[in-house]
């Protein structure tokens, strides 16, 4: 029984326990073992190794591609400087507003209705609209800077394929009132006149971007931090008063209208400061609404346009010869009945004056007299005042475009062109360098920079004439303004005021016309502590009158009666009749 | 001794590193407040100047001329019936 049992557990063919199987006794040999230990050894280590060499050595690869799992570049938009009046005003600010544009493919299968309501919105026919869809491209841009109102309306439409982008607009509140001051930008919002072309660089804002790191929701949990700083434009406060601004601008249309004239423009400076506080134009454009401009429309005609001013120059070469001491306003001149002769040129007035002082001559703007005047002169010393004052010399405004006129080089002056430049032809410059030049007699015979933006510190001048000289020239411009003058159209109730009137023939295919006039008038107001200095200039009037006294002399009482009233200059005269003559004395040219 | 050391130092590990994430919570919470406040400032900024935009457009002076001559009737002083009062003048 004990053998079977323990039978039951041996292989009966050769009768050996299981445990002693000779099988069981084979010995691998040991190497293979350790071989497999090895391998996987190896295998291991390779792992390890690689994880190693991915994780810490070379490990960019895989952070980049996490990274781009949760960490997203954010665009950091920067507005455009602002543009400011002097007051605080608002001329020129920049809102979000998003462009429209279409994948064409994706767009195909929208309802013909929708679209026509797209078009409606976007105030476009529906044809140009279809057309813009069905263009070979696949991404087309519908219209560009549609404000978010409209965007709202878009989006509710819920159109397939429609793509809106964020990008800025320009808003212009005082439109073309102020648009040949303030100019405007393009699409992309780059400057493209004016003082938004001439600052540039300062207004214009640096756009930047930031990594950040989203949640599920698209919260930003964590701000990785700046690629790109952005930075917003800086603001511009210019030197102009929207006030007086709009009194000019209306000053100059009005007087446009009346005189039938093809142009006209004025110019207000602070005679303190420099400061430019009015510029105005006609014709002009609404900077919001640039669908049809003309050059006409766009020209500044204060800054870019020159022109021969006529008697307006006679106060320079008059002030220039009493400061040499070589005259007073007392000093008798015979300007005679008949033309004068010089160079072989007649030199002519309107009426005869015969015998008159040098007050006489400027007020009753003698030709002859200041032509007298200028022989006492040599061409150096008129060219070098003209020079001092600005004619001819590139303008340092800041202002894109502005004219430098024209002065020829004394030494090519042929014998009658100091008469010539004393009655101020053969010279020619911007409405704004004559008003720059009037500087000096408004204030004590120096001449300041002008600003368009606003000064904050006293500018330092630089002498012209002597303190005195400029006293005794107030004193005869403001006698033009009176009964006896040219220009008693000038004249302004409660306030005292002085100018000079100029009419120049246009030169028109190289010679002058007789047909064509610039009307101006250069002046300063009150007489008593001169505050603004103001040039009108109107272009072309083909009504009865064209003269400066005629046409630019008014325009510049109504501009400077007003300007005064709103910048609170209290009343100098207690006359407040005008007396104009019927028949006021015409000026020569 | 050291077990007992052992249980207070792996405690300590397990708060801390609890307080790490909650402290990287908060921060989530933070910093997406932090962002809403910014958008919120953004907006404002905007709003700003649309509001300064309608003020100038509002404040036109060519507006306020049209609005005081036809709607309110009024009229340009002039001089002649301007009483200017002088000190020391009767």
């Amino acid at each position: 029984m004990k053998a079977g049992a323990s039978g039951s557990r041996v292989a009966a063919a050769k009768g050996v326990a299981f445990t002693k199987s000779p099988v069981l006794a084979v010995r691998l040999p040991d190497w293979r073992s350790r071989v497999v230990l090895f391998v996987l050894f190896a295998a291991f280590a390779a792992l390890a190794g690689r994880a190693l060499w991915v994780q810490a050595m070379d490990n960019q690869f895989l952070q980049k591609k996490g990274a781009s799992r949760y960490m997203r570049t954010e665009e950091l938009a920067a507005t455009r400087g602002k543009i400011f009046d002097r007051n605080g005003m608002v001329l020129a600010s920049s809102l979000p507003v998003k462009s429209v544009s279409a994948f064409t493919e994706d767009i195909k299968g929208t309802p013909p209705e929708k679209l026509r309501e797209l078009a409606r919105l976007l105030e476009m026919p529906e044809a140009d609209l279809l057309k813009k869809l069905g263009s070979d491209r696949s991404y087309v841009y519908l219209k560009r800077q549609v404000e978010m109102d409209v965007i709202a309306k878009i989006d509710k439409l819920d159109i397939d394929g429609l793509d809106t982008r964020k990008e800025y607009k320009r808003f212009y509140p005082q439109g073309e009132v102020m648009t040949h001051m303030v100019g405007f930008t393009n699409v992309e919002d780059v400057g493209q006149e004016a003082m938004e072309l001439a600052q540039q660089k300062a207004l214009a804002g640096q756009p930047g971007s930031r990594r950040v790191i989203k949640d599920r929701l698209g919260r930003i949990v964590e701000d990785v931090g700046m690629q790109r700083e952005p930075h917003d434009g800086k603001d511009l406060h210019l030197s102009v008063d929207s006030k007086l601004q709009y009194i000019a601008f209306n000053s100059v249309k009005d007087a446009v209208e009346k005189f039938h004239a093809k142009a006209g423009a004025a110019v207000v400076i602070d005679v303190h400061t420099g400061e430019v506080l009015a510029l105005a134009n006609w014709p002009t454009y609404d900077p919001n609404n640039r669908a049809h401009l003309t050059g006409e429309q766009l020209r500044n005609r204060v800054i870019t346009d020159t022109f021969e001013p006529g008697s307006t120059l006679k106060p320079f070469t008059v002030a220039l010869a009493m400061d040499k001491g070589l005259i007073k306003p007392t000093t008798l001149f015979d300007t005679g009945t008949r033309p004068y002769m010089t160079g072989g040129h007649p030199i002519r007035d309107t009426h005869p004056h015969g015998v008159i002082d040098v007050s006489t001559i400027i007020q009753k703007s003698s030709n002859i007299g200041t032509t007298k005047i200028s022989e006492m002169l040599t061409a150096q010393e008129m060219w070098q005042m003209f020079t001092k004052v600005g004619f001819g010399q590139a303008p340092r405004y800041g202002f894109p475009g502005a004219a430098a006129g024209r002065v020829r080089p004394y030494k090519s002056w042929p014998i009658v062109a100091k008469a010539n430049m004393s009655f101020g032809q053969g010279i020619s410059m911007s409405l704004l360098q004559l008003a720059h030049a009037w500087l000096i007699f408004a204030r004590d015979g120096d001449i300041i920079p002008l600003s368009f933006q606003k000064v904050t510190e006293k500018p330092v001048g630089q002498q012209i004439i002597s303190p005195k000289t400029a006293a005794q020239m107030r004193t005869m411009v403001e006698s033009v303004v009176g009964p006896g003058g040219t220009a008693p159209q000038a004249q302004i109730a409660g306030y005292r005021a002085g100018g000079k009137t100029g009419t120049a023939q246009k030169v028109i295919d190289g010679r002058y016309s007789q047909t064509h006039y610039v009307g101006n008038f250069a002046g300063m107001v009150p007489m008593s502590n001169p505050r603004f200095v103001i040039a009108v200039m109107i272009d072309d009037a083909s009504g009865p009158v064209h003269t400066g006294g005629g046409v630019a002399a008014p325009t510049f009482a109504v501009l400077a009666a007003n300007a005064l009233r709103a910048a609170n200059v209290p009343p100098d005269s207690t006359v407040t009749d005008i007396i104009i003559p019927e028949h006021p004395l015409e000026e020569s040219n | 001794m050291s077990g007992k050391l052992n249980v207070v130092l792996t405690t300590l590990l397990v708060g801390c590193a609890l307080s790490v994430v909650n402290a990287r919570y908060q921060r989530n919470h933070l910093v997406n407040d932090l962002e809403k406040l910014a958008s919120q400032q953004r907006q404002l900024d905007i709003d700003w100047a649309q509001l300064q935009l309608d003020q100038s457009t509002l404040g036109k002076n060519e507006r306020i001329e049209q609005i005081a001559r036809t709607e309110l009737n009024m009229a340009p002083l002039s001089p002649a019936r301007t009483q200017y009062l002088m000190e020391g003048a009767r």
